[in-house]
């Protein structure tokens, strides 16, 4: 039993590579509106449609994926501004529900549009399988992690060693601040949500390498996304990383170990237990109000 | 000859409409009765399917509207509602009648399990996360536990009875529906316009202040969920009755956008709203079932305009062409 660990940590490992992909998008939206996109799920999916959509005018896989990662920032853009800045300083419910209800309505559009037939992508590598000492690695293992490693390093050097890093910094810190000293917030809000969109969409290329695009794959990205963030704990970026790698890893060793059908509900008892145990995760600040 | 000049506007005095009983409201369940006798048989299933969402619409938005709390778990009490019923319908060969209150406590347990991250202080998006994971959990569950709930294929139901009367039409079900529907929607509304209905128009306002003034909110909290799941679960009860057939797919999250449409729509913390949303919301999905799809893009795109346009729904506009539609909190 014990001989298969290191195997199940390394597919962990890729598989959470992902979920971080998936929370640290999300985080970038919530750090800088400190609103949850519940529609962030669909944004993953929309991205996957649309490498689809832009590979279908015989576009090569890194073209057409720049392509979708530029639509996505404009629409997660767009969404802010159109959508959310209204009703920005209104009650947290209807901006809740604003972005559920744009997720809705994407999703929809999707099925209506793929809904009956069978969407994939193909990989623009071969499908090989490397020994590393007694463990497996696939190549889509390595291509995802690999990208996002690439991803997240280039994302960290923008962030902490460029001048707009530093105004993002600024604007992390405190918006007030930021806007007294000439910083234009509500263009910076807009920008950030396209920032996390896009990156939602670059997790769901990836994802729909090796799985068939569906409509319905937001909820599941989300689902997974919101553990991983909530264990790393909630606004936290290396958080979500390393949340994002522990649920991929305790997904793999409880389906092993304990049964396989609880790979599809460990992010849902994480979300929980950690809610109900630690709500901060294991890097938050703690911001719950207790009455 | 000079016209004499009438400036209209905010200084010109509106006349007081004429005050109204709110009696006048029982009216409306009486003008109904006499509905079968005009109905085919699916017409009445669609008038059946309104009067389900009726208690569902109110018992969700008594949390979100009244308590103002983001608690995405009305479908996990919908489902446990019509799961109740059903397996003791079916296992325990219970007649219908026997199970509604089972299905409606129930629904006010697991309401009072989803309002404990809320009681641990877990707020806003947090609460609104897990309460989704909560409710997803419990659909992995009706899938899973396949002896009790038959799994994917779901259970089917055998047709409703009543005090040894089998309810096999749906112009019999109508009646029983009606009944439910009304007992759920006074009963509601004479809780929301209690001390209680005060105490979580406090909460909503403002928590702390609510807490300084010495309203136990913990207490309310728990006491909104309950009601919540009560009256969903009730709302689950009828469901199965109407369907006849429970499965999994019923509970999953396009369920939830339709009950968020037919609250959103209605009027959020409004109980006329919710009635008025369950009867305009609910039947969409019989008119574009062909097209799989549209009904999520339809729903999203409402809820969007609602809230950029109308934040209080409906029942806004019912409530600005007569003060009879105002909800109100407290006794005549």
């Amino acid at each position: 039993m014990l001989a298969v660990l290191p195997q199940l940590v390394v597919s962990g490992i890729a598989t959470g590579m992902l979920y971080a992909l998936i929370a640290l998008s999300l985080t970038v939206g919530y750090r800088a509106t400190t609103v949850v996109n519940f529609g962030h799920g669909e944004m993953v999916m929309a991205g996957a449609y649309a490498l689809f959509v832009f590979a279908g005018f015989g576009l090569s896989f890194a073209p057409a994926l720049i392509l979708a990662l530029g639509l996505l920032f404009l629409w997660g853009a767009l969404t802010q501004r159109v959508f959310m800045r209204p009703i920005i300083s209104g009650p947290h419910l209807s901006l809740a529900m604003m972005a559920l209800a744009i997720g809705y309505a994407m999703r929809g559009g999707a099925r209506l549009r793929w809904g009956s037939e069978v969407v994939t992508l193909t990989r623009p590598y071969s499908q090989d399988v490397f020994m590393l000492g007694p463990m497996v690695v696939t190549m889509d293992d390595l291509a995802i992690s690999g990208f996002v490693l690439v991803l997240m390093g280039s994302l960290s050097i923008l962030f902490y060693l460029t001048p707009v890093g530093r105004l993002v910094q600024a604007v992390f810190q405190s918006q007030r601040g930021a806007a007294l000293v000439g910083l234009n917030v509500h263009a910076f809000h807009a920008m950030m949500w396209g920032v996390g969109a896009a990156l939602g969409a670059a997790g769901g290329a990836l994802l729909g390498l090796f799985l068939p695009l569906s409509p319905d794959m937001g909820v599941w990205t989300l689902v997974r996304g919101f553990a991983a963030m909530t264990l790393g704990g909630f606004g936290s970026f290396h958080g979500a990383v390393i949340g994002g790698l522990l649920l991929g890893v305790m997904e793999k060793l409880l389906g092993f170990y304990i049964n396989t059908v609880f790979i599809d509900i460990t992010a849902y008892l994480i979300t929980i237990l950690v809610l109900l145990i630690r709500p901060a995760g294991l890097f938050g600040r703690q911001t719950v109000v207790r009455i | 000859m000079a016209q004499p000049i009438v400036t209209p506007g905010p200084t010109s005095p509106t006349p007081r409409a004429p005050r109204l009983p709110r009696w006048l409201f029982w009216l409306i369940p009486l003008a109904l009765l006499p509905l079968p006798l005009y109905l085919d048989q699916y017409r009445q299933y669609v008038v059946n399917l309104i009067l389900v969402y009726v208690p569902v619409a109110i018992g969700f938005n008594v949390v979100i509207g009244n308590l103002g709390l983001l608690a995405f778990c009305n479908v996990a009490f919908f489902g446990i509602g019509a799961y109740t019923s059903g397996v003791l319908a079916l296992k325990l060969g219970l007649p219908w009648w026997v199970t509604i209150l089972p299905a409606g406590l129930m629904g006010a347990l697991a309401g009072a399990a989803a309002s404990v991250p809320a009681l641990r202080g877990v707020r806003l998006f947090y609460l609104a996360i897990m309460t989704l994971a909560f409710g997803e959990l419990l659909r992995w569950v009706y899938i899973r536990w396949v002896p009790v709930t038959g799994g994917s294929f779901g259970m089917s139901v055998p047709p409703p009875n009543v005090f040894g009367w089998v309810l096999d039409n749906e112009g019999h079900k109508y009646y029983a529906f009606l009944a439910l529907a009304v007992i759920t929607v006074v009963l509601t509304d004479r809780l929301l316009r209690s001390r209680f209905g005060r105490a979580f128009m406090a909460i909503k306002d403002n928590e702390q202040a609510a807490a300084a003034m010495g309203i136990p909110t913990d207490r309310y909290i728990l006491l909104a969920f309950a009601w919540s799941g009560f009256v969903v679960g009730i709302g689950g009860s009828m469901y199965a009755a109407l369907i006849g057939h429970i499965t999994p797919i019923a509970f999953d999250l396009t369920e939830l956008i339709l009950q968020f449409a037919v609250v959103m729509v209605g009027g959020l913390g409004s109980l006329t709203g919710s009635v008025l949303g369950a009867a305009l919301i609910t039947t969409a999905p019989e008119f574009f079932r062909p097209f799989p799809g549209f009904l999520e893009l339809l729903f999203g795109v409402l809820i969007v305009l609602v809230i950029l346009f109308l934040p209080r729904g409906l029942a806004s506009l019912l409530a600005r062409l007569h003060p009879l539609f105002v909800d109100r909190y407290y006794r005549d």
